[in-house]
């Protein structure tokens, strides 16, 4: 399953918050390689420098030393805009909590990522977003505002909102925290799928051990360290799809 | 429908106060010009409710009711203008009042002449009135004036600087600011504005065509020993001298600018509250790359329903008022500029506030989502 040339790199990834006595090391030159189509689960105690780890190499955290290389793009060398572009059309998110705006409706909610995010043409933005919804099995939820989906749903909107433009990669912060297990599973499901079946890259932080089953590999991270550090290659990366 | 419309209408009761702030906003200015418009208007009473197509008077007259004395000769040089089909004489000045039963109150006598096709005879002068004019000594007032002139009505004399008039009618409609209106013939009002028979205030023309008047107009300003307007001219002349002699338009200046900036104040923190409170929906489209200028753009969008939103409450109870007023005999106007002026300046307030609440969108930080 897995690709021979990682499509994300980090290499040597450090970042401190704090400065002085109060300085807290959050990671501690991690080296990560991440593979087309694998579904990773990122896992360790709380403060372990999950969530650090999944902000620097998704490009939304800059961290003190190392590099993130993804598809070739070290992200943290480019121009905020250039990765602004990147994440645009390269990644997706899934936050802790549902981040629904509460006036619009599941299908509002994915359509706005294609129409002010790529500019998609109004019929285009709504074709993709139903056949994404009938994918997440919410057709029949479509016209309804988060208030009136269950906690399941709302995560699913949420997946769909991350998934809508087929992200090369999909971050998922704590996915399911909020969730039962069965809804949770699905969620997973959801996930594992997009790796399966479109080559996402998927990386989960999570603490749920029940998801270790369901994934390709899981990652130890305690103190900023990773448990069992991924040696990094020198080989080429994969190319932009 | 979009984004921005849906949420404003779905979280209604949070852009409530913004709406009506913007509302409150458009309602104080329309009033208020509307108010000043119509007190103005009553000074230009003497030009508006006549037919003169322009004024001649005295060099630099401010207004119409500051006109001075001047040779009555000047009628021909008026007359004998190319376009110019019928000129005559005016006079209008200040006086002092005596009522009957004592005391003195400042009056504008006003002396035309009174055929039908009279130039400088006021509309409300019906045939009638005109030649109960003719008498020596005749005047007439308007009917809200009789108390203020300490008068009871028609048949009642009373003095003008020691010279006795009687009032032989009352006219409806011809509001005063600075003294009730005494309408009078020529030869009636001469000696109570102590002019002689080669004085006059103004002359009054009609031209052939209204639209011949400004080239007239601009023919007689080559002489310097008087001064010409148009009709138009003369009216926004007056008006504006009084505004500005009166300070009154630095008072709604003020009051006007305290009413937006109220407005704007309201709106502007409505719409950084109702951002604000959507700062992680906001984070997660910056996470997935969404620029921030697409987020600005909607906050504008969601200023400008609010600014609608806000007009559309403001118009029915501005268009209200303005009915009440006129029930009441209120000096409100309210042209149609007016109101498109009073939307112009409530919604670019509306979209300035909106400007201000960007400031909220500095908040989005999407690592935050993370911690």
């Amino acid at each position: 399953m897995l690709r021979e040339r990682p499509t994300l790199r980090a290499i040597a990834l450090s970042r401190t918050f704090g400065s002085g006595e109060v300085a807290t090391t959050a990671l501690h030159e991690v080296s990560l390689d991440l593979y087309g189509g694998e579904f990773a689960l990122l896992m360790g105690p709380s403060g372990s420098g999950k969530s650090t780890l999944l902000a620097a190499i998704s490009g939304l955290l800059r961290p003190d030393h190392g590099q993130v290389l993804a598809l070739g793009k070290d992200l943290w060398r480019i121009s905020d805009g250039e990765r602004q572009a990147f994440r645009l059309k390269f990644c997706g998110f899934i936050f802790q909590g549902y981040n629904l705006f509460p006036a619009l409706t599941a299908r509002q909610q994915l359509e706005m990522v294609l129409r002010w995010g790529e500019g998609a043409p109004y019929r285009e933005a709504r074709q993709r977003t139903d056949e994404m919804l009938s994918l997440l099995g919410l057709s029949k939820k479509a016209h309804l505002r988060p208030v009136q989906l269950s906690g399941g749903e709302k995560q699913r909107v949420a997946i769909g909102r991350a998934l809508i433009k087929e992200p090369t990669f999909c971050f998922a912060d704590e996915p399911t925290s909020a969730l039962d297990w069965a809804h949770g599973e699905q969620v997973i499901e959801l996930l594992r799928n997009a790796a399966r079946e479109r080559g996402t890259t998927v990386l989960v932080v999570s603490h749920d051990a029940r998801i270790v089953p369901l994934v390709d590999r899981v990652l130890h991270l305690e103190d900023g360290v990773l448990a069992e550090p991924e040696p990094a290659r020198s080989s080429e990366l994969w190319s932009v799809r | 429908m979009s984004y921005s419309l849906a949420t404003l209408w779905y979280e209604r009761h949070r852009y409530m106060p913004g709406v009506l702030a913007v509302g409150f906003s458009a309602l104080l200015i329309a009033l208020q010009c509307g108010l000043l418009l119509g007190l103005f208007s009553i000074t230009s009473i003497p030009v508006d409710h006549t037919r003169a197509h322009l004024w001649v008077g005295a060099p630099q007259t401010l207004s119409v009711d500051l006109g001075r004395p001047m040779p009555e000769s000047y009628l021909l040089r008026v007359a004998s203008q190319p376009g110019v089909e019928k000129a005559e004489i005016y006079i209008q000045g200040f006086a002092y009042w005596g009522k009957p039963n004592g005391g003195s109150e400042l009056c504008m006598v006003i002396g035309s002449r009174l055929e039908s096709d009279s130039l400088g005879a006021v509309k409300e002068l019906t045939p009638e009135l005109r030649a109960r004019l003719t008498e020596p000594g005749a005047i007439i007032v308007d009917e809200s004036d009789i108390g203020r002139l300490g008068i009871k009505g028609i048949g009642d004399v009373a003095e003008i600087i020691g010279q006795r008039v009687r009032v032989v009618g009352l006219v409806k409609g011809l509001r005063s600011l600075a003294g009730p209106y005494v309408l009078a013939s020529i030869n009636t009002a001469r000696p109570l504005l102590r002019l002689s028979q080669e004085q006059t205030t103004y002359v009054l023309a009609r031209c052939r065509h209204k639209s011949d008047a400004p080239g007239v107009v601009a023919k007689l300003r080559d002489f310097t020993s008087m001064t010409a307007f148009t009709q138009d001219e003369f009216s926004l002349r007056t008006r504006m001298h009084w505004l500005t002699k009166t300070k009154a338009g630095i008072a709604l200046g003020c009051a006007a600018a305290l009413g937006l900036l109220v407005g704007a104040i309201v709106t502007s923190q409505t719409l950084y509250a109702a951002t604000a409170a959507s700062i992680r929906e906001y984070a997660v489209l910056q996470a997935l790359g969404i620029p921030r200028w697409r987020m600005a753009l909607t906050v504008l969008a969601q200023s400008f329903w609010v600014g609608i939103l806000g007009i559309a409450v403001a118009v029915p109870v501005v268009l209200l008022l303005t009915q009440g007023a006129e029930m009441v005999n209120a000096p409100l106007q309210l042209p149609s500029w007016l109101l498109a002026l009073a939307v112009g300046v409530t919604m670019t307030m509306a979209m300035v506030s909106g400007l201000a609440a960007l400031r909220s969108l500095r908040l989005v930080e999407p690592a935050t989502l993370l911690r």
